[in-house]
């Protein structure tokens, strides 16, 4: 009996007399599978003293932007032409805009062939489903029209097309 | 402990590098080594190609990009770019193709093979390398297992002509290779004086023919002295004269106004008629 008290008492001891709590952290980062490079920057000819254009023909240089995807079929491509200029000099009237984005170039045929023609048009967004892993070139057009066909002044202009990749 | 070791120049460490497009005319196909630069050593880690496919919306093209194997049993790499119905004309492709690390000896000719009714525009297929230069150790004494060459000298068997017995100059007959050692005292000193006398006459042919020679020499020496000396003369003195400046007026003056015939030559020319005057009539009879 002795013993058995005794090893109660000595259970007693062994039993803590507070709960002790840790919280562990859990960190983790995400990259992007769907990654935005500019390739080519565009620029605005001056074909008449009333438009601003991108096209070649009006000695401009479209712009071009580049999706990598390493996750098929998982994101959209996002492609807004600019609806006005982030920096001009004072403008006499109003600006009508146009724009356009087509798929220029791509690293897979066979998955990515059909882009264009599979492109949704959301007002002056395009909507591109990204199904294929790899590489897709999109150009970029934009054409700025001064409103009364009254002349810009002269200055630098700047426009900003905006790209976007968003999750499925 | 005493490890071995190597240095190496700039030149021996692998360097990488790209070559310019390999598709150089409507062909579509390309042999390698008109590509590749020269070095053994090169191998090819990337191929890069792009180009616009031209097709109706509605066509389907198949458009193979690669490169047989040297041995021609198959392919190194081949890729299939299938234009499905619905994708655009004038769509760009644009790919990097991994091959790992081919030594260049293994790449047969190059092609783009289109499959439907379609074509491709503006091809550009671009190779990436790395090249060792010590892929081959006796490049340079600093590559890892070079061994320095021996220049083995072969030996050759020098013909001795007087010991051929095979030579047609061999004559046992001969007496020249009569065998002295069994001729007598008298015989041998019969010899000697025979050998003596034949030198003496050698001799004197010999002094006779430098004389002749000599005196040749000299007259073809006089010869070119003279040849010289003429060649020597001086036509400066008719070269240099020169003829004086300034006008040379005419010093013929006429000062009468009606010439009167020569009465000599008429008379002269009148002698002239009569002879020519007989002449004709003796022709005649008259």
């Amino acid at each position: 009996m002795f013993i058995k008290k005794l090893a109660l008492t000595t259970g007693l001891m062994l039993v803590p007399f507070a709960t002790i709590a840790a919280e562990v952290p859990i960190t983790g980062t995400v990259e992007s599978r769907c990654i935005i490079q500019t390739s080519t920057p565009g620029t605005y000819g001056n074909p008449n003293a009333y438009t601003l254009s991108t096209q070649a023909a009006d000695g401009g240089d479209q712009a071009v932007v580049r999706f990598d995807v390493s996750l098929a079929d998982a994101y959209y491509a996002e492609i807004t032409p600019p609806l006005a200029f982030s920096s001009a000099p004072n403008l006499p009237d109003q600006v009508s805009w146009t724009g356009e984005v087509s798929v220029q170039s791509v690293s897979d045929a066979t998955g990515m062939g059909t882009y264009e023609t599979d492109k949704l048009e959301l007002g002056n967004t395009d909507r591109y489903t990204l199904t294929a892993t790899g590489s897709t070139w999109f150009a970029i057009h934009s054409t700025a029209t001064m409103g009364g066909n009254k002349a810009f002044p002269g200055g630098t202009y700047t426009a900003v097309a905006e790209a976007v990749c968003i999750a499925k | 402990m005493l490890l071995p070791g190597y240095s190496y120049s700039d030149s021996l460490v692998p360097y990488y590098g790209t070559t310019g497009n390999a598709v150089t005319d409507q062909s579509l196909t390309w042999s390698m080594p008109d590509v590749l630069p020269k070095p053994p050593g090169l191998e090819i880690d990337t191929v890069l190609y792009n180009y616009t496919i031209r097709k109706a919306t509605e066509d389907h093209v198949d458009v193979f990009v690669g490169n047989e194997n040297a041995d021609g049993t198959g392919y190194i790499f081949r890729e299939h770019d299938e234009w499905r119905p619905g994708s655009l004309d004038g769509t760009q492709i644009n790919k990097v193709v991994g091959v790992g690390t081919i030594h260049r000896d293994l790449w047969g000719d190059g092609f783009i093979d289109v499959q439907g009714n379609g074509s491709v525009e503006n091809p550009n297929v671009i190779y990436s390398y790395r090249v060792d230069p010590c892929y081959d150790p006796q490049f340079n004494p600093g590559c890892p297992g070079y061994v320095a060459p021996k220049v083995e000298v072969p030996e050759y068997d020098i013909y001795d002509a007087t010991a051929d017995m095979n030579s047609t100059q061999y004559n046992p007959n001969d007496e020249l290779y009569e065998d002295e050692e069994g001729m007598s005292d008298e015989e041998l000193a019969e010899k000697e004086a025979e050998e003596e006398k034949d030198s003496k006459e050698r001799l004197e042919k010999a002094l006779a023919a430098a004389d002749n020679s000599a005196m040749f020499a000299q007259a073809l020496a006089q010869g070119q002295q003279l040849e010289s000396i003429n060649r020597a003369t001086n036509m400066n003195s008719y070269y240099a004269r020169s003829i004086e400046g300034g006008s040379y007026n005419d010093s013929v003056q006429l000062t009468d106004k009606q010439l009167p015939d020569n009465r000599r030559g008429l008379r002269n020319n009148l002698a002239q008629q009569r002879l020519h005057q007989q002449m004709v009539e003796q022709q005649y009879n008259k």
